[in-house]
Protein backbone atom coordinates (compact mmCIF):
# COMPACT_ATOMS: atom_id res chain seq x y z
CA UNK A 1 0.00 0.00 0.00
CA UNK A 2 2.88 2.22 -0.57
CA UNK A 3 1.50 5.48 -2.18
CA UNK A 4 4.61 7.28 -3.64
CA UNK A 5 6.73 4.68 -4.87
CA UNK A 6 8.71 7.34 -7.27
CA UNK A 7 9.28 10.12 -4.79
CA UNK A 8 12.35 10.64 -1.65
CA UNK A 9 11.83 12.90 0.60
CA UNK A 10 14.67 14.94 2.29
CA UNK A 11 14.31 14.10 6.32
CA UNK A 12 16.20 17.03 7.38
CA UNK A 13 14.09 19.80 5.48
CA UNK A 14 10.82 18.02 4.29
CA UNK A 15 11.75 18.87 0.58
CA UNK A 16 9.91 15.80 -1.72
CA UNK A 17 12.14 15.36 -4.52
CA UNK A 18 12.15 12.84 -7.52
CA UNK A 19 13.68 9.84 -7.44
CA UNK A 20 16.67 9.70 -8.91
CA UNK A 21 17.84 6.77 -11.60
CA UNK A 22 21.08 6.41 -10.22
CA UNK A 23 22.37 2.70 -8.31
CA UNK A 24 23.39 2.64 -4.74
CA UNK A 25 27.13 3.31 -5.02
CA UNK A 26 26.59 6.92 -5.45
CA UNK A 27 25.23 9.80 -2.88
CA UNK A 28 23.47 12.62 -3.56
CA UNK A 29 22.70 15.37 -1.59
CA UNK A 30 19.35 17.60 -1.21
CA UNK A 31 19.32 20.69 -3.39
CA UNK A 32 17.88 22.90 -0.65
CA UNK A 33 19.58 21.83 2.44
CA UNK A 34 22.38 20.13 1.58
CA UNK A 35 21.85 17.37 3.47
CA UNK A 36 22.90 13.58 2.74
CA UNK A 37 20.16 12.32 0.88
CA UNK A 38 21.30 8.95 0.15
CA UNK A 39 24.81 7.70 1.59
CA UNK A 40 26.32 4.56 0.33
CA UNK A 41 27.69 1.71 2.89
CA UNK A 42 29.97 -1.32 2.35
CA UNK A 43 28.84 -4.43 2.00
CA UNK A 44 27.25 -6.17 5.23
CA UNK A 45 29.90 -9.21 5.16
CA UNK A 46 32.70 -6.59 5.36
CA UNK A 47 30.94 -5.13 8.14
CA UNK A 48 30.02 -7.79 9.81
CA UNK A 49 33.64 -8.70 9.54
CA UNK A 50 34.99 -5.33 10.84
CA UNK A 51 32.37 -5.18 13.77
CA UNK A 52 33.44 -9.05 15.05
CA UNK A 53 37.24 -7.27 15.03
CA UNK A 54 36.14 -4.72 17.46
CA UNK A 55 34.52 -7.04 19.50
CA UNK A 56 37.54 -9.53 19.92
CA UNK A 57 39.41 -6.08 20.85
CA UNK A 58 36.92 -4.82 23.67
CA UNK A 59 37.40 -7.64 26.26
CA UNK A 60 41.22 -7.02 26.24
CA UNK A 61 40.92 -3.26 26.26
CA UNK A 62 38.66 -3.82 28.93
CA UNK A 63 40.38 -6.41 31.15
CA UNK A 64 44.16 -5.30 30.97
CA UNK A 65 45.46 -2.29 33.31
CA UNK A 66 45.37 0.50 31.56
CA UNK A 67 47.75 2.86 33.70
CA UNK A 68 49.99 2.57 36.23
CA UNK A 69 50.38 5.14 38.73
CA UNK A 70 53.15 5.65 42.02
CA UNK A 71 53.11 8.04 44.05
CA UNK A 72 56.75 7.61 46.69
CA UNK A 73 56.21 3.96 47.04
CA UNK A 74 52.54 3.60 46.34
CA UNK A 75 51.83 1.88 43.00
CA UNK A 76 48.30 1.51 42.01
CA UNK A 77 47.13 0.23 38.71
CA UNK A 78 43.90 0.68 36.95
CA UNK A 79 41.61 -1.33 34.44
CA UNK A 80 38.77 -0.04 32.46
CA UNK A 81 36.57 -2.63 34.12
CA UNK A 82 37.59 -1.18 37.78
CA UNK A 83 36.66 2.61 37.12
CA UNK A 84 32.95 1.31 37.34
CA UNK A 85 33.29 -0.53 40.84
CA UNK A 86 35.90 2.34 42.07
CA UNK A 87 32.71 5.11 41.13
CA UNK A 88 30.26 3.02 43.09
CA UNK A 89 32.20 2.37 46.39
CA UNK A 90 32.65 6.52 46.36
CA UNK A 91 29.16 7.21 46.02
CA UNK A 92 28.78 9.23 42.67
CA UNK A 93 26.04 6.41 41.45
CA UNK A 94 24.10 8.83 38.90
CA UNK A 95 27.33 10.36 37.26
CA UNK A 96 28.98 6.83 37.63
CA UNK A 97 26.26 4.97 35.66
CA UNK A 98 25.92 7.66 33.26
CA UNK A 99 29.57 7.50 32.42
CA UNK A 100 30.26 4.21 32.16
CA UNK A 101 27.18 4.14 29.59
CA UNK A 102 28.19 6.40 27.54
CA UNK A 103 32.18 5.47 27.53
CA UNK A 104 32.17 1.60 27.42
CA UNK A 105 28.54 0.21 27.75
CA UNK A 106 26.97 1.85 24.35
CA UNK A 107 29.70 1.27 21.81
CA UNK A 108 29.61 -2.59 22.98
CA UNK A 109 25.76 -1.98 22.86
CA UNK A 110 26.68 -0.73 18.88
CA UNK A 111 28.58 -3.43 17.72
CA UNK A 112 26.16 -6.30 19.03
CA UNK A 113 23.51 -4.59 17.57
CA UNK A 114 24.72 -4.27 13.83
CA UNK A 115 25.16 -8.49 14.52
CA UNK A 116 22.00 -8.71 15.54
CA UNK A 117 20.76 -6.35 12.68
CA UNK A 118 23.10 -7.99 9.89
CA UNK A 119 23.03 -11.59 11.08
CA UNK A 120 19.34 -12.42 10.68
CA UNK A 121 19.29 -10.20 7.28
CA UNK A 122 21.91 -12.26 5.99
CA UNK A 123 19.89 -15.80 6.98
CA UNK A 124 16.90 -14.30 5.11
CA UNK A 125 15.02 -12.57 7.38
CA UNK A 126 12.55 -9.91 7.01
CA UNK A 127 13.44 -6.37 7.16
CA UNK A 128 10.68 -5.76 10.03
CA UNK A 129 11.72 -8.09 12.22
CA UNK A 130 15.45 -6.12 12.70
CA UNK A 131 13.45 -2.98 12.52
CA UNK A 132 13.71 -2.80 16.48
CA UNK A 133 17.20 -2.98 16.92
CA UNK A 134 17.83 -0.39 14.22
CA UNK A 135 15.49 2.14 15.82
CA UNK A 136 17.66 1.82 18.67
CA UNK A 137 21.31 1.63 17.10
CA UNK A 138 20.19 4.77 15.39
CA UNK A 139 19.16 6.35 18.75
CA UNK A 140 22.48 5.16 20.48
CA UNK A 141 24.29 6.72 17.64
CA UNK A 142 23.91 10.43 19.37
CA UNK A 143 25.03 9.20 22.79
CA UNK A 144 28.01 6.89 21.80
CA UNK A 145 30.78 9.04 23.18
CA UNK A 146 33.96 6.42 23.01
CA UNK A 147 36.45 9.00 21.25
CA UNK A 148 35.83 11.54 23.63
CA UNK A 149 36.42 8.87 26.87
CA UNK A 150 39.38 8.15 25.01
CA UNK A 151 40.49 11.74 24.52
CA UNK A 152 40.22 12.48 28.33
CA UNK A 153 42.28 9.58 29.17
CA UNK A 154 44.81 11.49 27.79
CA UNK A 155 44.23 14.41 29.15
CA UNK A 156 43.88 12.87 32.88
CA UNK A 157 47.59 10.99 31.81
CA UNK A 158 49.07 14.83 31.17
CA UNK A 159 47.34 16.38 34.42
CA UNK A 160 48.46 12.90 36.53
CA UNK A 161 51.96 13.05 35.22
CA UNK A 162 52.48 16.00 37.40
CA UNK A 163 51.82 14.63 40.52
CA UNK A 164 53.01 11.27 40.02
CA UNK A 165 54.85 8.62 37.80
CA UNK A 166 52.84 7.10 35.55
CA UNK A 167 53.30 4.16 33.14
CA UNK A 168 50.70 3.09 30.39
CA UNK A 169 50.02 -0.31 30.30
CA UNK A 170 48.53 -2.28 27.40
CA UNK A 171 45.23 -1.94 27.94
CA UNK A 172 45.06 1.46 26.71
CA UNK A 173 46.95 0.72 23.26
CA UNK A 174 44.41 -2.00 23.20
CA UNK A 175 41.51 0.27 24.10
CA UNK A 176 42.83 2.39 21.12
CA UNK A 177 42.89 0.00 18.77
CA UNK A 178 39.30 -1.24 19.72
CA UNK A 179 38.23 2.59 19.13
CA UNK A 180 39.95 3.25 15.69
CA UNK A 181 37.73 -0.16 14.26
CA UNK A 182 34.70 0.68 15.88
CA UNK A 183 34.84 4.23 14.63
CA UNK A 184 35.45 2.77 11.04
CA UNK A 185 32.91 0.23 11.41
CA UNK A 186 30.24 2.35 12.54
CA UNK A 187 31.00 4.66 9.27
CA UNK A 188 31.14 1.99 6.70
CA UNK A 189 27.81 0.94 7.95
CA UNK A 190 24.64 2.70 6.31
CA UNK A 191 22.07 1.14 8.13
CA UNK A 192 19.53 3.14 5.52
CA UNK A 193 20.84 -0.46 3.17
CA UNK A 194 18.60 -2.31 4.74
CA UNK A 195 15.77 -0.50 3.22
CA UNK A 196 17.13 0.19 -0.21
CA UNK A 197 17.90 -3.20 -0.37
CA UNK A 198 14.62 -4.90 -1.50
CA UNK A 199 14.23 -2.01 -4.30
CA UNK A 200 16.93 -2.60 -6.59
CA UNK B 1 9.72 30.19 -5.27
CA UNK B 2 7.22 27.78 -3.94
CA UNK B 3 9.11 24.50 -3.14
CA UNK B 4 6.95 20.88 -2.86
CA UNK B 5 7.64 20.18 0.60
CA UNK B 6 5.86 16.90 2.61
CA UNK B 7 3.36 19.46 4.23
CA UNK B 8 2.40 21.18 0.90
CA UNK B 9 1.65 18.54 -0.48
CA UNK B 10 -0.21 16.69 2.06
CA UNK B 11 1.77 13.88 2.24
CA UNK B 12 3.75 12.24 5.67
CA UNK B 13 6.83 10.81 5.44
CA UNK B 14 8.53 8.16 7.92
CA UNK B 15 11.97 9.32 9.46
CA UNK B 16 12.70 5.86 10.28
CA UNK B 17 12.66 4.47 6.75
CA UNK B 18 12.21 7.04 4.30
CA UNK B 19 9.07 6.05 2.46
CA UNK B 20 6.35 8.82 2.03
CA UNK B 21 2.27 8.08 2.73
CA UNK B 22 -0.93 10.84 2.57
CA UNK B 23 -1.41 12.46 4.91
CA UNK B 24 -4.19 10.31 6.90
CA UNK B 25 -1.50 7.61 7.47
CA UNK B 26 -0.08 7.31 11.07
CA UNK B 27 1.62 4.26 10.81
CA UNK B 28 4.56 3.00 8.14
CA UNK B 29 3.33 -0.22 6.38
CA UNK B 30 6.97 -0.47 5.64
CA UNK B 31 8.57 -0.99 9.18
CA UNK B 32 6.14 -0.02 11.67
CA UNK B 33 7.13 2.98 13.45
CA UNK B 34 4.63 5.48 14.00
CA UNK B 35 4.55 8.62 11.85
CA UNK B 36 4.08 12.37 12.02
CA UNK B 37 4.66 15.16 9.83
CA UNK B 38 7.04 17.06 12.29
CA UNK B 39 7.99 15.82 15.74
CA UNK B 40 5.41 16.69 18.32
CA UNK B 41 6.22 19.53 20.47
CA UNK B 42 9.48 20.02 18.48
CA UNK B 43 9.74 24.00 19.55
CA UNK B 44 8.64 23.90 23.17
CA UNK B 45 10.63 21.02 23.70
CA UNK B 46 14.03 22.58 22.77
CA UNK B 47 13.06 25.95 24.35
CA UNK B 48 13.00 24.09 27.28
CA UNK B 49 16.07 22.10 27.31
CA UNK B 50 17.72 24.88 26.39
CA UNK B 51 16.27 27.43 29.34
CA UNK B 52 17.29 24.66 31.60
CA UNK B 53 20.86 24.18 30.60
CA UNK B 54 21.29 28.33 30.40
CA UNK B 55 20.35 28.08 34.15
CA UNK B 56 22.89 25.04 34.71
CA UNK B 57 25.86 26.81 32.74
CA UNK B 58 26.51 29.04 35.86
CA UNK B 59 26.95 26.66 38.64
CA UNK B 60 28.70 24.87 36.33
CA UNK B 61 31.20 27.48 35.78
CA UNK B 62 31.22 29.36 38.97
CA UNK B 63 31.48 25.93 41.61
CA UNK B 64 34.54 24.13 42.05
CA UNK B 65 34.69 20.79 39.68
CA UNK B 66 37.27 18.92 41.68
CA UNK B 67 38.51 18.53 44.95
CA UNK B 68 42.45 17.81 45.55
CA UNK B 69 43.13 16.44 49.07
CA UNK B 70 46.95 15.72 49.22
CA UNK B 71 47.95 15.38 53.05
CA UNK B 72 44.92 17.21 54.66
CA UNK B 73 45.04 20.33 52.38
CA UNK B 74 41.85 20.58 50.27
CA UNK B 75 42.91 22.39 46.78
CA UNK B 76 39.25 23.15 45.21
CA UNK B 77 39.47 23.66 41.27
CA UNK B 78 37.00 25.39 39.02
CA UNK B 79 36.81 24.28 35.39
CA UNK B 80 38.58 27.72 34.22
CA UNK B 81 41.37 26.81 36.97
CA UNK B 82 41.72 23.99 35.31
CA UNK B 83 43.01 25.47 32.19
CA UNK B 84 44.63 28.06 33.91
CA UNK B 85 47.01 25.16 35.55
CA UNK B 86 47.64 24.00 32.42
CA UNK B 87 48.56 27.04 30.63
CA UNK B 88 50.94 27.33 33.72
CA UNK B 89 52.37 24.21 33.52
CA UNK B 90 52.94 24.73 29.58
CA UNK B 91 50.94 22.04 27.93
CA UNK B 92 49.26 25.27 25.89
CA UNK B 93 47.78 22.69 23.07
CA UNK B 94 45.41 20.51 26.30
CA UNK B 95 44.79 23.74 27.47
CA UNK B 96 43.20 24.78 24.53
CA UNK B 97 41.39 21.75 23.87
CA UNK B 98 39.79 22.27 27.55
CA UNK B 99 39.18 25.64 26.84
CA UNK B 100 37.17 25.03 23.25
CA UNK B 101 35.42 21.60 24.61
CA UNK B 102 34.39 23.11 28.27
CA UNK B 103 33.63 26.96 27.90
CA UNK B 104 33.69 27.48 24.05
CA UNK B 105 31.18 24.65 22.77
CA UNK B 106 28.65 24.78 25.44
CA UNK B 107 28.55 28.69 24.95
CA UNK B 108 28.53 28.50 20.94
CA UNK B 109 26.11 25.63 21.27
CA UNK B 110 23.43 27.86 23.52
CA UNK B 111 23.89 30.33 21.00
CA UNK B 112 23.19 28.83 18.02
CA UNK B 113 19.92 27.02 19.67
CA UNK B 114 18.62 30.64 20.38
CA UNK B 115 19.01 31.09 17.36
CA UNK B 116 17.02 28.12 15.73
CA UNK B 117 14.55 28.78 17.81
CA UNK B 118 14.02 32.67 16.52
CA UNK B 119 14.12 31.67 13.34
CA UNK B 120 11.30 29.16 13.84
CA UNK B 121 9.29 31.39 16.23
CA UNK B 122 9.37 34.15 13.42
CA UNK B 123 9.33 32.44 10.33
CA UNK B 124 12.59 34.00 9.21
CA UNK B 125 12.79 31.39 6.41
CA UNK B 126 15.71 33.48 4.75
CA UNK B 127 18.16 32.19 7.58
CA UNK B 128 17.05 28.64 7.28
CA UNK B 129 19.96 27.63 5.18
CA UNK B 130 22.48 29.27 7.42
CA UNK B 131 20.52 27.98 10.69
CA UNK B 132 20.63 24.08 9.21
CA UNK B 133 24.62 24.75 8.60
CA UNK B 134 25.33 26.06 12.74
CA UNK B 135 22.94 23.21 13.52
CA UNK B 136 24.83 20.70 11.78
CA UNK B 137 27.98 22.02 13.76
CA UNK B 138 26.24 21.97 16.89
CA UNK B 139 25.18 18.13 16.60
CA UNK B 140 28.59 17.06 15.88
CA UNK B 141 30.35 19.15 18.05
CA UNK B 142 28.06 18.31 20.68
CA UNK B 143 29.35 15.20 22.43
CA UNK B 144 32.94 16.45 23.09
CA UNK B 145 31.98 18.92 25.70
CA UNK B 146 31.84 16.14 28.11
CA UNK B 147 35.41 15.46 28.23
CA UNK B 148 35.88 17.47 31.35
CA UNK B 149 33.53 15.26 32.87
CA UNK B 150 35.25 12.12 31.86
CA UNK B 151 38.68 13.31 32.60
CA UNK B 152 37.22 14.41 36.28
CA UNK B 153 35.87 10.90 36.34
CA UNK B 154 38.93 9.26 35.54
CA UNK B 155 41.52 11.19 37.82
CA UNK B 156 38.83 10.09 40.93
CA UNK B 157 39.31 6.31 39.68
CA UNK B 158 42.87 6.59 39.17
CA UNK B 159 44.37 8.63 42.41
CA UNK B 160 42.82 6.45 45.17
CA UNK B 161 45.74 6.58 47.59
CA UNK B 162 43.69 7.42 50.43
CA UNK B 163 44.77 9.95 53.11
CA UNK B 164 47.67 10.51 51.15
CA UNK B 165 46.38 12.15 47.93
CA UNK B 166 42.99 11.68 46.54
CA UNK B 167 40.51 13.26 44.69
CA UNK B 168 36.65 13.85 44.79
CA UNK B 169 34.03 15.80 42.56
CA UNK B 170 32.83 18.83 43.13
CA UNK B 171 29.21 20.32 42.78
CA UNK B 172 29.97 21.83 39.52
CA UNK B 173 30.35 18.17 37.67
CA UNK B 174 26.67 17.03 38.10
CA UNK B 175 25.50 20.93 36.59
CA UNK B 176 28.02 21.02 33.96
CA UNK B 177 26.32 17.03 32.96
CA UNK B 178 23.04 18.31 33.15
CA UNK B 179 24.51 21.22 30.86
CA UNK B 180 25.97 18.61 28.22
CA UNK B 181 22.96 16.13 28.32
CA UNK B 182 20.07 19.13 27.82
CA UNK B 183 22.06 20.78 25.36
CA UNK B 184 21.98 17.24 23.41
CA UNK B 185 18.36 16.24 23.79
CA UNK B 186 17.25 19.94 22.58
CA UNK B 187 19.49 19.24 19.60
CA UNK B 188 17.59 15.63 19.36
CA UNK B 189 14.01 17.32 19.74
CA UNK B 190 14.37 19.94 17.50
CA UNK B 191 13.23 19.37 14.35
CA UNK B 192 15.29 20.82 11.24
CA UNK B 193 11.92 21.00 8.56
CA UNK B 194 10.42 23.95 10.89
CA UNK B 195 13.03 26.21 9.65
CA UNK B 196 11.78 26.51 6.19
CA UNK B 197 7.45 25.91 7.01
CA UNK B 198 6.10 29.27 5.83
CA UNK B 199 2.69 28.81 7.77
Amino acid sequence: MKMHQNKIACKECGLILKKPKADHTHQFTCPRCKACVYKFGQDYETIILMTLTSLILFFPSITLPLLTLKIFELEQTTTLIETVFIFFDNGYIGVSIFITLIGIVIPFLMLLLILFILIPLKNGSSHKKVSGFFKLYEYLLEWQMAEVYLLSIFVSIIKLNKMATLHVETGLYFFCAFLVFMFITINFFNPYDIWNKNEV
Amino acid sequence: MKYDTDKNLLLVVCTHCGSIFNKKHTICTNCNSTMTQRKKHAFIKTLCFTLISIIFFIPANVLPMMHVTTLGTVDSSTIFDGILYFIDSKSYGIAAVIFIASIMVPIFKLMVLLFLLFVVYFKKTQFARTAIKYFRIIHFIGKWSMIDIFVVALMIVIVQFGHLTSISAGAAAPSFTVVVIMTILATQSFDTRLLWDEE
